[in-house]
């Protein structure tokens, strides 16, 4: 094998498929990064077999000659050093040629590199996906659905199945729910596919593969294609393929769980409302759930409030559009409130709670494609 | 520098000596003079020496040393039980009498604490030593005194001279005085610690005075910086009134009858424990969030291994369930001499909360409201008029 490639192209290749490389992993091969050229381009593979990803660099790009290829091949080299060693190598292009040996030179400029490479056919096969159930959605939606949803997953081992997010996808609207128990994130999006027959459900999603995709995925219009096969979802952008395993198990049908009434409901602006809470959980203890407590006084205001034995005590009044029904003490955990607060991208945004033990639900002020739900604390 | 302008500290230690063999001694004169021990159950195989005279240790008797063993070496040893009312009684009046000194005394155990003299203005001297007459006069219960610019030199200075010993540790005495001992001798050092020390050739205080502080630290973590700092006599801890009402754990332990690899007996011992920490954890009225147990197995191999709960707890059956689970996962099957149940990280009853789960939030509505009703009924009738019934007869 034998060619030459703009650098920068290479680094961006490399560091596209670093995202799914691991230092630990039980398979020693797939420390390492799997290249291969032929006259179309260079194909970059890496993996940690929960998450593989395939990149493409095409050979022609807008007129613009990225590589040349002199024998096409294919070799693996340890990713970490060879990710290191092209992001500082001196000149613009790079050269590359493996020996029948898989001993590889790389030449930049004065500079020359000499690796011990791996036979790529022990490389383990990616998955093979059939792509039958195909629907897409824009870069930037899939981008924010997997912000309004996977900071929600559970991260203890307890029940494996509440680390990951479950999608499904029925009468052409594509569900997000995660939850760790204590509360809960759900996304509905309606998807403009032709193949408004395909539905699907129980596809649950590791958290961990959703934060790599999202630093992948480019915020624009540009569509993401994603296939779902029975324990794998593949998403293809225009250069890079982004496999994930699907974790086994069924994950709880939580549509019983959104409270359907409500005893209070409060209208209020989402910044504020955040706002008071952050500071009010400066002196709210970690160790001791990080709670504040919410108080309705009036039409007009409610009471935000915290206390430390050992520290201080904080009160402060935040004003609301509106409030309908009882009132209301409620405590909760600061933590699960901001994070809720953080994913409403609106700025006027609806409470609905149906009592002190029981858990309440944020939407937004119109509508109800988010929907975050989160459980109270009780006093011991 | 600040350090020219500051006072000078000066702390005392006063430690009991051999505290409750002396209680016993002070309520019954006839008993003074004599080989007395302080021992737990007395035809039990636990029974072991809690403390004893010093009559009874010029017969080479010292705790924590089984009963049998102690009366084959003194045959007209006198054996009582502990009185822990007595003993709590009495270390009451103690603090007491300390209190009138200063209001900085900070108790570390039933029968020893700091006293801060620094803003006292008499002669910390002559403090000590009307403390010690005064303790030996209105209380008949001997001591010794340590004099020191810290806390952990007044400790060590106590240490030096028992009974009845008063002794002044200055910062130029720490070459003379404290180096040549052997590293074990330090407050703070135990056998595995010393055991440790040795194999990096550090034998006497002085060696590890010696040493280089950021060696120590690569060696012995944040730990290893504490110890070369009181090797080197400095020690900043401030004397602290309330740090005995911070409790930061309460444990249990026993001694099994026999070493044994019976998961019943196991089981029921770990039963027992959680009911002794479930009864101080609801005295103090405090919860806990996170379960340690000990096991030592025959061969003395002691572990210590813990876990951090999601809710916090109080209830024995909760207490029970997360040890067995630790226990379950960390015995390694050999036969066991003792096990342990600790409760950590603890919170006041009244500051602490439980996060509700979305799956099971019914039920915990259902058992508030139990709680609620209890805890009314409690109240108008007393804490014994009404009590849940045992858990295995009820479980459907």
């Amino acid at each position: 094998m034998k060619f030459k490639i703009n650098r920068n192209q290479l680094i961006q290749g490399v560091q596209g498929v670093m995202k799914a490389i691991s230092s630990r992993t039980t398979i020693p091969i797939l420390t390492g990064v799997k290249m291969t050229v032929d006259s179309g381009g260079m194909t970059l593979t890496g993996s940690d077999s929960d998450i593989s990803i395939e990149r493409f660099i095409p050979a022609e790009e807008n007129g613009e000659i990225n590589l040349e290829v002199q024998t096409p091949g294919s070799i693996i080299l340890q990713a970490r050093y060879f990710s290191e060693i092209v992001k500082k190598l001196p000149d613009e292009t790079v050269e590359i040629e493996v020996g029948e040996r898989f001993e590889t030179q790389m030449r930049s400029g004065a500079s020359e590199f000499s690796l011990i490479g791996l036979d790529p056919e022990e490389y383990p096969r990616l998955p093979q996906v059939e792509e039958q159930n195909v629907f897409s959605i824009q870069g930037d939606l899939l981008k924010m659905m997997i912000r309004q949803t996977v900071f929600a997953v559970s991260t203890s081992e307890t029940r494996p199945i509440l680390t990951g997010v479950n999608w499904s996808l029925e009468d052409g609207q594509l569900t997000c729910v995660a939850t760790d128990s204590h509360r809960l994130a759900q996304r509905t999006v309606k998807i403009n596919s032709n193949a408004t027959e395909l539905s699907f459900r129980n596809v649950v999603i590791p958290g961990k593969s959703l934060n790599e995709l999202s630093k992948i995925v480019e915020d624009s219009e540009e569509l993401v294609q994603i296939v779902v096969t029975n324990n794998q979802i593949l998403f293809k952008t225009k250069n890079t393929l982004f496999f994930s395993r699907l974790l086994d198990g069924n994950f709880p049908d939580t549509s019983k769980l959104l409270p359907g009434d409500s005893k209070t409901t409060l209208v209020l602006g989402t910044k504020e409302l955040l706002q008071a809470i952050d500071r009010a959980s400066l002196l709210a203890r970690e160790g001791r759930n990080n709670v504040v407590k919410l108080v309705t006084l009036n039409e007009n205001e409610l009471e935000i409030s915290s206390n430390s034995p050992e520290i201080g005590k904080v009160f402060e009044h935040v004003a609301i559009t509106s409030m309908v029904g009882e009132e209301l003490k409620i405590s909760f955990n600061a933590k699960y409130m901001m994070e809720a607060l953080k994913a409403m991208d609106c700025s006027e945004i609806k409470i609905l709670f149906t009592g002190a033990m029981r858990p309440f639900l944020i939407e937004p002020q119109s509508g109800d494609s988010i929907k975050q739900l989160i459980l109270p604390v009780r006093t011991y | 520098m600040g350090e020219q302008n500051q006072k000078r500290r000066i702390i005392l230690h006063v430690d009991m000596n051999c505290f409750y063999a002396s209680v016993e001694c002070a309520f019954d004169p006839s008993l003074q003079g004599k080989p007395l021990a302080i021992a737990g159950d007395v035809e039990d195989r636990r029974g072991i020496v809690v403390t004893c005279s010093y009559e009874a240790r010029e017969f080479g008797i010292k705790p924590p040393m089984p009963l049998w063993e102690a009366k084959r070496l003194c045959r007209h040893l006198l054996v009582k039980k502990p009185d822990f009312q007595k003993y709590k009684a009495m270390s009451a009046r103690m603090f007491q009498l300390l209190r009138e000194y200063t209001d900085l005394v900070e108790p570390v155990s039933i029968d020893e604490g700091y006293m801060e003299l620094t803003y006292v203005k008499a002669d910390p001297l002559f403090i000590a030593y009307d403390i010690q007459r005064r303790l030996k006069d209105e209380l008949g219960l001997p001591s010794s005194i340590g004099v020191a610019p810290n806390k952990f030199l007044a400790k060590m200075a106590s240490d030096m001279k028992k009974p009845m010993g008063i002794t002044i540790l200055r910062k130029r005495d720490i070459p003379k005085i404290l180096w040549p001992l052997e590293v074990g001798e330090m407050h703070g050092i135990g056998k595995k610690t010393e055991h440790k020390l040795n194999e990096y050739d550090i034998f006497t205080i002085g060696d590890l005075a010696k040493e280089d502080s950021y060696a120590m630290k690569q060696r012995f973590g944040v730990n290893g910086v504490k110890m070369w700092e009181r090797a080197n006599g400095i020690d900043e801890r401030k004397v602290d009134p309330d740090s005995a009402n911070d409790y930061q754990s309460i444990g249990h332990s026993t001694t099994l009858k026999e070493d044994t690899v019976s998961q019943t007996m196991l089981s029921a011992v770990f039963s027992r424990l959680a009911e002794s920490v479930e009864r101080r954890l609801r005295q103090k009225q405090v919860v806990s969030s996170a379960i340690q147990i000990v096991i030592r197995y025959a061969n003395r191999h002691t572990i210590t291994r813990s876990k951090k709960l999601e809710n916090p707890i109080q209830e024995k059956e909760k207490i029970y369930e997360n040890a067995w689970q630790l226990f379950k996962k960390h015995w390694n099957g050999e036969p066991i001499r003792l096990l342990g149940v600790t409760a950590l990280d603890l919170v006041e009853r009244d500051s602490a909360y439980i996060q509700l789960d979305l799956f099971h939030y019914h039920e915990e509505k259902r058992r508030e409201d139990l709680t609620k009703a209890l805890d009314a009924i409690r109240k108008k009738y007393g804490d014994k008029a009404i009590q849940k019934g045992n858990n295995k007869k009820c479980k459907e």
